[in-house]
């Protein structure tokens, strides 16, 4: 199983050149059963990550691009009266798949924006007082313009915390620049990927993340952190206990990644950013400056 | 923690009874050099108490009259300590600064953490405002004490005084407490609702959509009165219901907030528009930049561009 | 803002004080007592509803009131009794006034003086106890008073935590602070409680009444061996001369210069004796007394009087010799104790002329006398018949059964007919050995009369008449338990009790052990005491009691300081030890540690400046992570990691 998740760390580095810790943070994001956001300008990639995920996670992929005059019905789903049969049947929307890329969502109004953030949250769809289950496992992957346009809907501060990570892409390396400029096109490579995993080894690494071993040590270097927050004059708001449960899903992961079986310091201070950077309102993007105050002064030990 | 040895002349300094020693900027543990402790006024009643049974004992020659007022000697003996214990090991920081305008109460928030495996019964927190708590073993809470701002800017805490009378109320354990945690003060904003100042393009007063603006702004479900080329079409034929497009103008047009175009006598008055147009502006939702002599802050909304434009105001 | 006590500190305080005053109920005027207990009920009820209770101007009748019955009951201002009701009022009057937290305090004091003058009346061993409790309770009234979110048990807790902690230094101080001998002051003095006891006037049947009862007159405790039952007899008043049924105790003024000091031979015995409370300042020593301490006189009836108050108990060291001779007699001595009202009857001189010879020799005149009770049919009872007139004659030829002042009287009557010189004394026999603490009681049913006759050459020589009562002639119905120690009484069950000695009874002297040693050493524990209880510690002068209570203070302080300041915090990850000063050892060798780096980051960092360590580091780092933060760490690894720590060298 280690070995497969390997394969697939290799084969997605291959489609996005030099990306290598992102890659590593969204399959962590997977394996947390978080939901993922990517914050970055158009045309570095984020399309591409979610469809090659998607692609070696063999799960079913679907993706929505939001745009302004996007309805709930258009995600979710509605009842449409049959003539034939006299009836309604509800015609499932596309987010009715596995792997689901919300494309700009910052374009949609709020009120798209949440039902997509409220399937996301109950794993579940309500139409109609009638309740739908989305398939498992259900990953959403959304991406946003960082900057404001005009006719843009930032997401809230409150619905922000629905993601288990936000990362930023960036521009790519001039050495992986020059192998994308040289290579095939990525959608070629992406068809021609073979699926990595099968359904029940992800839904075990799942299970074995859950599972990694958490000392109590571990647990006060983490309470020390949401306290920092908390405290601290450097950050508005402090981490919600729902941020602390994502740190530490996020933190298991990524020790499972790295093929440990406790969650050490580094793990936690690995995922911060990611987990925490779109939490604390700073008023800036960048996650790794966000949560440098965090590393620098909560005592590991 | 070991803050830096008093000279005598600094231990036997009456402030320090009073007000403190110099702010600190981190967490102060109480110890026996911050912590005081005289007789309460019932303390002195009990020793009367205590001359008084041991009197009784005098006249009639009764060993256990005696031995009761001993007793009780011996209580007012021990409870100094457990005075001081009632505050000892406290450790005592300033968390998390709320930022406020000129004139609100100042909340200073600190919080309060006991480290040893004894709860706290009985603890009051003197700043202007007062406030009580009991701790559990090994556990922190976050108290929020008011003081009043006058002035915009940093503004120091006052004096914690940090007290209890736990057990008996015969001894006071006290100690004063200066942080350097200062809180922001942003202006006051002016009382009077003054229109926004002229943008570039020259708009009206905000948050006003209108219905026949140029920009697409969403969609929602159809009202009456909704034009019939507003109506989403596309949502209908797919049987979503009847929804219309609405489209607004200048909610997302850019504010300018300038300093030089600032009605107002002096200073304070200009800055105090500015930051009443400054709350509107947020609160209307609008793109707001702040040009300040020497900064410009580019148009944004949200609340971190809001405390950095309140901030600016405050500290310029 | 009006002050709400809560309602737990309401029943607190309220429970506290009903206890605490409930003891008066025997010893202040009823009236009293019932104000008092209608002011806390009131209270009480109105804990759930405060609109029924008082307002200002009730609360001022409230206090007439009891002014007027403290006016009615009591007519002085001073004095324990009257003290202890005016107390008690205005505890029960400030009850119904509770504003704000001062009169909570002002209620507590009150209650502590109140509980002190528990102690006036009653100094047992239990009472200190129950005051003890109770003051317990108060002190947790004021910790619930001065608690944010008080809970019951935790202030009860407290409470009893400083008491412990407090009695070390409130026994110092009770044993150090200099007693100093309180001048009498009468106004002081109440009516004096009627306390049972031997009387100045004997009648045959007075004391039939108080041989049953089991209350305890005094306590002996010998510094050797205790003399044989046979010679208990503790001497008490005498009594000289009679109306022939009244007998009484001559008046004892001038008496005090006796011509002959009694001769004592043999070995004298030592011991301490306590006096319970009595009637009368009588020091009941063993026949005779030949040493007695301060505070003591022996009149001329060889009676020990003390001068302290005898409502006080009082502890006295003696010394007693059993052979003595009282050597001559005056005249005026002689013809008191040869005093009989009016002339003999015929049957009298009758019987006293078959007992005497022709020499007409005492001893063997009172020879023939014992010989006489014990061969005619006279019989040993407690509840004789009532003899009204000529009760010695009626006993003597009649009834033949009555109790020891029946024999005692007739027996001197006889012997003063015979012209022999003989008296009545009145006292103790006996007395029941406490095992456990090595003393003897003596209780009221030791009670007893015997005789006294002066012969020539011996002085007054002691016979017994009830003991010439054979056994077997004791009739049923007398209680035996209380006879046993009697030496009057000597059959045989004695013995067999003896040895079925039941764990009830042992309990009981256990009980009694630890009651004596209180007696001993806490109630009694005087000027007297103190200065030869500190002597014995090497404190002869006042600066010495000083610097020992300075000393014993500062060291109690220190202790209790060092126990209850004493840092308790969780203690620390032994792993976490050791890796801290493989931390200190990293930096001392120029590696910088920051607080935020976790232990992988630094081994790291560590192995890249100095790859000579790389592999002692990244050992020390794998089992340090094993231990902190893995599940599955080893016993071993700790002494693993304390090895690879302590020689891992920079």
């Amino acid at each position: 199983m280690d070995l497969a998740l390997d394969r697939l760390l290799t084969a997605a580095n291959q489609i996005i050149l030099g990306k290598q810790p992102q890659i590593r943070l969204a399959v962590c994001c997977l394996l947390a059963r978080g939901h993922l956001l990517i914050e970055d300008i158009p045309g570095v990639g984020k399309t591409t990550l979610s469809h090659t995920l998607a692609r070696l996670f063999g799960l079913d992929y679907q993706r929505i691009q939001f745009t302004s005059d996007i309805l709930p019905a258009d995600i979710v789903g509605s009842s449409v009266f049959d003539a034939h049969q006299q009836l309604f049947s509800f015609h499932p929307g596309p987010i009715f798949k596995q792997m689901i890329l919300a494309d700009e969502i910052n374009r949609a109004t709020p009120k798209a924006q949440s039902a997509l953030l409220e399937a996301m949250e109950e794993r579940q769809v309500t139409v109609e007082g009638r309740t739908y289950p989305l398939p498992q496992p259900f990953f959403v992957i959304a991406t946003q313009n960082p900057a404001h346009q005009i006719g843009t809907f930032p997401l809230p501060e409150s619905q922000v915390d629905r993601f288990l990570m936000r990362i930023e892409l960036g521009y790519p390396s001039r050495q992986a620049e020059r192998e994308l400029l040289s290579g095939q096109p990525r959608h070629v490579l992406i068809d021609q990927l073979p699926v990595a995993l099968l359904p029940e080894q992800l839904a075990g690494l799942q299970q074995a993340a859950a599972e990694v071993h958490v000392s109590p040590a571990l647990l006060d270097y983490l309470q020390a952190i949401l306290a920092f927050s908390r405290q601290s004059n450097d950050f508005a708001s402090g981490l919600s206990p729902r941020a602390g449960l994502g740190l530490l899903a996020a933190a298991k992961a990524w020790a499972l990644i790295d093929k440990r079986k406790a969650v050490l310091p580094e793990d936690l201070q690995a995922v911060l950013p990611a987990v925490a950077g779109h939490r604390l309102n700073v008023g800036t993007n960048d996650s790794v400056a966000i949560v440098a105050p965090i590393l620098k002064h909560v005592p590991v030990l | 923690m070991s803050a830096a040895a008093l000279s005598l002349k600094q231990r036997l300094k009456l402030s320090r009874f009073f007000s403190g020693e110099a702010p600190a900027a981190g967490p102060i543990v109480l110890t026996q050099r911050r912590v005081f402790i005289l007789p309460t006024q019932r303390g002195l009643a009990f020793v009367l108490l205590i001359l008084l049974l041991v009197l009784i004992g005098f006249v009639y020659n009764n060993n256990l009259a005696y031995l009761l007022g001993f007793l009780l000697a011996s209580i007012f003996f021990v409870t100094i300590l457990h005075s001081f214990k009632a505050l000892a090991g406290l450790t005592i920081q300033p968390a998390r600064q709320q930022a406020v305008f000129a004139g609100q109460a100042g909340p200073f928030s600190f919080q309060i953490s006991n480290p040893g495996s004894q709860p706290r019964f009985a603890i009051d927190l003197v700043l202007q405002s007062e406030l009580a708590i009991s701790l559990a073993a090994e556990q922190a809470q976050i108290v929020t004490l008011y003081q009043p701002t006058r002035q915009r800017g940093w503004q120091l805490p006052g004096t914690l005084t940090i007290s209890s009378t736990y057990p008996l109320g015969l001894f006071r354990a006290w100690a004063p407490l200066r942080f350097d945690s200062p809180l922001l003060v942003y202006p006051k904003p002016a009382s009077q609702q003054l229109p926004f100042p002229d943008s570039d393009d020259g708009q009206d007063k905000p948050g006003q959509n209108r219905r026949s603006g140029d920009e697409f702004d969403g969609v929602r479900a159809y009202q009456r009165g909704d034009a019939i080329r507003q109506i989403h079409w596309k949502a209908f034929a797919k049987g979503q219901g009847v929804h219309s497009k609405y489209y607004s103008g200048a909610s997302s047009s850019e504010l300018w907030l300038d300093y030089q175009h600032t009605p107002g006598h002096h200073l304070e008055e200009r800055l105090s528009q500015l930051c009443r147009w400054l709350v509107d502006a947020e609160q209307a939702g609008l793109r707001y930049g702040l040009v300040l002599p020497g900064l410009r802050l580019p148009p944004d909304n949200g609340a971190a561009h809001y405390r950095q434009c309140l901030q600016a105001l405050a500290l310029f | 803002m009006p002050f709400l006590p809560s309602t737990r500190l309401m029943l607190f305080m309220l429970g506290s004080i009903g206890l605490i005053t409930l003891p008066h109920a025997w010893h202040i005027p009823p009236v009293l007592f019932g104000f008092f207990t209608l002011m806390l009920l009131w209270r009480l009820f109105g804990v759930w509803r405060p609109s029924y209770l008082p307002n200002r101007l009730t609360v001022f009748l409230l206090m007439l009131a009891g002014i007027g019955l403290l006016y009615s009951q009591q007519h002085s201002v001073f004095g324990r009794d009257a003290g202890t009701g005016l107390f008690v009022v205005a505890l029960g009057l400030k009850l119904l006034e509770i504003h704000g937290k001062r009169d909570v305090y002002v209620i507590v004091y009150l209650a502590f003086i109140v509980a002190v003058t528990q102690f006036l009346y009653e100094e047992s061993i239990l009472m200190a106890l129950y005051i003890l409790l109770v003051c317990g309770v108060l002190l947790a009234t004021l910790i619930t008073q001065n608690s944010q979110a008080p809970q019951t048990l935790p202030a009860l807790k407290t409470s009893a935590a400083l008491i412990l902690q407090s009695l070390p230094l409130a026994l110092v101080l009770f044993v150090l602070f200099p007693r100093l001998e309180a001048p009498h002051w009468s106004w002081l003095d109440d009516d004096t409680q009627a306390r049972s006891g031997l009387s100045n006037t004997l009648e045959p049947g007075s004391i039939a009444e108080l041989s049953l009862s089991p209350e305890l007159v005094f306590r002996v405790k010998f510094d050797g061996e205790l003399p044989p039952p046979a010679q208990r007899y503790w001497r008490g008043p005498v009594y000289a001369s009679t109306d022939g049924v009244r007998w009484r105790a001559p008046p004892v003024l001038g008496r005090e210069n006796n011509p002959d000091q009694p001769a004592f031979t043999g070995t004298a015995y030592d011991y301490t004796l306590m006096m319970e409370p009595q009637k009368q300042n009588w020091v009941f020593a063993l026949e005779m007394p030949t040493q007695f301490a301060g505070g003591l006189r022996r009149n001329g009836l060889y009676q020990l009087i003390s001068n302290k108050n005898p409502g006080d108990r009082a502890e006295y060291r003696l010394s007693s010799s059993p052979a003595y001779n009282t050597g001559g007699i005056s005249k005026t001595e002689r013809r008191e104790n040869l005093q009989v009202p009016g002339k003999p009857s015929v049957r009298i001189v009758e019987l006293v002329r078959q007992l005497q010879d022709k020499q007409a020799r005492p001893e063997l005149f009172i020879g023939n006398l014992l010989q006489h009770f014990r061969q005619e049919n006279f019989h040993y009872t407690l509840s004789p018949d009532p003899m009204p007139d000529q009760p010695i004659e009626t006993f003597l030829f009649e009834r033949r059964a009555g109790f020891c002042s029946h024999y005692a009287t007739a027996f001197v009557y006889l012997l003063r007919v015979a012209e022999i010189p003989a008296r009545v004394v009145g006292g103790y026999q006996g007395g029941q050995i406490n095992e456990v603490g090595g003393f003897l009681e003596i209780r009221q049913a030791d009670a007893h009369a015997w005789a006294e006759a002066w012969l020539e050459g011996r002085g007054w020589v002691r016979f017994d008449p009830t003991a010439a009562i054979a056994p077997e002639r004791i009739e049923r119905g007398v209680n035996v338990d209380l006879q046993i120690a009697s030496g009057a009484v000597n059959f045989s069950p004695v013995q067999l009790d003896a040895k079925t000695l039941s764990w009830l009874q042992r309990g009981r002297q256990l009980w009694q052990s630890v009651d004596y040693n209180w007696q001993r050493w806490i109630i009694n524990y005087d000027t007297v005491n103190q200065k030869a209880f500190l002597q014995s510690l090497g404190i002869n002068d006042f600066v010495k009691l000083g610097y020992w209570l300075l000393i014993s203070i500062a060291g109690i302080g220190g202790i209790l300081a060092w126990r209850l300041l004493r840092p308790n915090r969780r203690r620390q990850d032994p792993a976490l030890v050791l890796y801290r000063q493989f931390c200190a050892k990293l930096s001392k060798a120029g590696i910088e540690v920051d607080a935020g780096d976790g232990p992988k980051t630094l081994a790291e960092r560590a192995a890249h400046r100095r790859p000579d360590l790389a592999e002692s580091i990244g050992r020390i780092t794998a089992i340090f992570i094993r231990l902190r933060y893995q599940a599955d760490s080893k016993t071993s690894d700790l002494q693993v990691l304390k090895t690879l720590v302590a020689s891992f060298r920079v």
